[in-house]
């Protein structure tokens, strides 16, 4: 895979998730991980191989497709993304709101899981005024709260403390359990260790997995 | 047609904070140039209504001693009056041509002084299909001088300005419906450069094209809708104003500026078509742009 013809950045990368599997994929910085992942929350097509997410060979797949493909994964950015101009509540609720979600289960919903992420006193809160690990759980929150198939986070517990940070692991093992497929980008090693998951390791132009797969 | 909840903040950047005012100012041109088509329009019906089933006999002044101006009249109203189809034929009186004249010529006996000519009004029967050019050819033969004018000059000439100020006033709303689409579409522009972020994060989670456009389409109508009521309400109150002016000139072929409920309704109707312009480039601006994302 790559941004252009001479410009590759993934290569020789063969590998299948399991529904339902737990991974983390870790590797140094520059080894390929983000385009990894955005590949797998299709925010990227492939230049070359196949990706098939959901049964569907995304390349072959028509355009007017990919936002139902999209609904069914939840993304945590490394960098939030969050909406400046919408509240906590509202950001949470986006992808609710264009799934046309009926309002008032949007409202019971946003409101449940902000207040389970610890974020109940927030909800009319702008991003710009949440602490980094408060604008991580809202874009946790907003990665989970339609229960994808497919959970995709980068460093989703850079910004937080330890014990938030185990509860938003917790989190994605619920999900997981309810059938999910997890990824989670990571650096942190002792994270890892905690958990007895299979580990995607990239390194510029290695690929590997440990564990149970 | 409009959300409840704006994703993105459309309102809160200055990308689309001239558009009501310039469709302010082409809706006002429109609402002008409408009325102004449907003006002449009316007037022009109604100077066509006025002229249908009449024709006007004149005969010329003679020097011929021989002649005798009422023998000649006489002779005319004879012919007419016995021809099938003819309604009436009336003679139009000295002061009635003075007064027809009064605006070149100035007040006096000026058919006394002056070699103008005899005018006879004449009424044909509705629906009649008597044939002017023998009647004038017989008239002609019987009355030396006698001439018929079935108006067909003026109507035919009142009819091609019509509809050149028709065609001129469709022209006018074609082009400020243009310039009002290419407001739009600079406006949409800059709001998709702007947001290029959130639209991008929005297509991640998932949003379909026209979810995105739709917010985009719902501004850039209500930007346009409230700006095109300005541009109406402008426009109705120049109108009011030139109404006020052109009353006192009575009797004149000016144009009547009086605006029927149906003149109304199609002025009304401006602010709305601009809304529609305005939601469709919104649509078709956005649809395009999303396109070049995966």
């Amino acid at each position: 895979m790559g941004y252009s013809a001479d410009d590759e950045v993934l290569r020789g990368i063969n590998f299948h998730l399991r529904t339902g599997s737990f991974h983390f994929l870790t590797g140094p910085s520059g080894a390929g991980k983000t385009s990894l992942l955005r590949l797998m929350y299709l925010a990227h097509r492939a230049s070359g191989g196949v990706v098939r997410i959901f049964n569907r060979d995304i390349a072959k797949t028509r355009r007017s497709v990919l936002p139902g493909l999209r609904r069914r994964i939840g993304v945590v950015f490394q960098d939030f993304r969050l909406l400046d101009h919408l509240s906590a509540r509202d950001n949470v609720a986006l992808t609710l709101r264009i799934g046309r979600v009926r309002e008032d289960t949007i409202r019971d919903h946003v409101t449940e899981l902000l207040d389970w992420v610890g974020l109940g006193d927030h909800l009319d809160a702008k991003p710009p005024t949440l602490s980094d690990g408060e604008k991580q759980r809202v874009a946790i929150a907003r990665a989970v709260i339609g229960r994808p198939n497919l959970l995709v986070a980068d460093e989703p517990t850079g910004s937080v403390d330890e014990y938030q940070g185990v509860r938003i692991m917790r989190l994605f093992e619920e999900l997981n359990r309810i059938g999910t497929t997890v990824v989670i980008a990571t650096h942190d090693r002792r994270l890892i260790s905690q958990f007895n998951y299979p580990v995607m390791e990239l390194d510029h132009g290695t690929f590997g997995i440990t564990g149970n797969n | 047609m409009f959300r409840q909840h704006f994703d993105l903040p459309l309102g809160e950047d200055g990308s689309g904070r001239f558009v009501p005012w310039i469709v302010a100012v082409m809706v006002y041109l429109a609402t002008l140039s409408v009325a102004a088509g449907m003006a002449v329009n009316r007037s022009v019906d109604k100077w066509d209504i006025g002229l249908e089933g009449t024709v006007t006999v004149e005969i010329a002044a003679s020097n011929a001693a021989a002649e005798n101006a009422g023998e000649r009249m006489a002779r005319a109203l004879s012919l007419l009056r016995e021809t099938a189809g003819v309604r009436s034929a009336i003679p139009i009186p000295d002061d009635e041509i003075s007064r027809l004249l009064e605006p070149w010529l100035g007040q006096g006996d000026v058919p006394l002084t002056l070699p103008i000519p005899q005018l006879i009004d004449v009424r044909l029967e509705a629906g009649t299909k008597l044939d002017l050019d023998a009647l004038g050819t017989l008239l002609a033969n019987a009355v030396p001088g006698a001439r018929l004018d079935d108006h067909q000059y003026w109507t035919e000439r009142l009819s091609d300005f019509g509809r050149s100020v028709q065609i001129t006033s469709a022209f006018i709303v074609a082009l400020v419906a243009l310039a009002g689409a290419g407001t739009v579409v600079f406006a949409t522009r800059a709001g998709l450069a702007i947001h290029r972020e959130v639209i991008e994060l929005m297509h991640l989670v998932g949003s379909r094209d026209s979810y995105i456009a739709g917010q985009f389409q719902a501004h850039a109508m209500s930007l346009s809708l409230r700006g095109g009521v300005v541009g109406l309400a402008l426009g109705a109150a120049t109108l009011g104003v030139l109404r006020g002016i052109a009353a006192p000139i009575e009797g004149s072929l000016l144009p009547t500026v009086n605006i029927t409920a149906v003149a109304w309704a199609v002025l009304a109707a401006l602010p709305l078509l601009a809304g529609l312009i305005a939601t469709i480039t919104a649509r078709v601006t956005v649809v395009r742009a999303l396109r070049e994302m995966p």
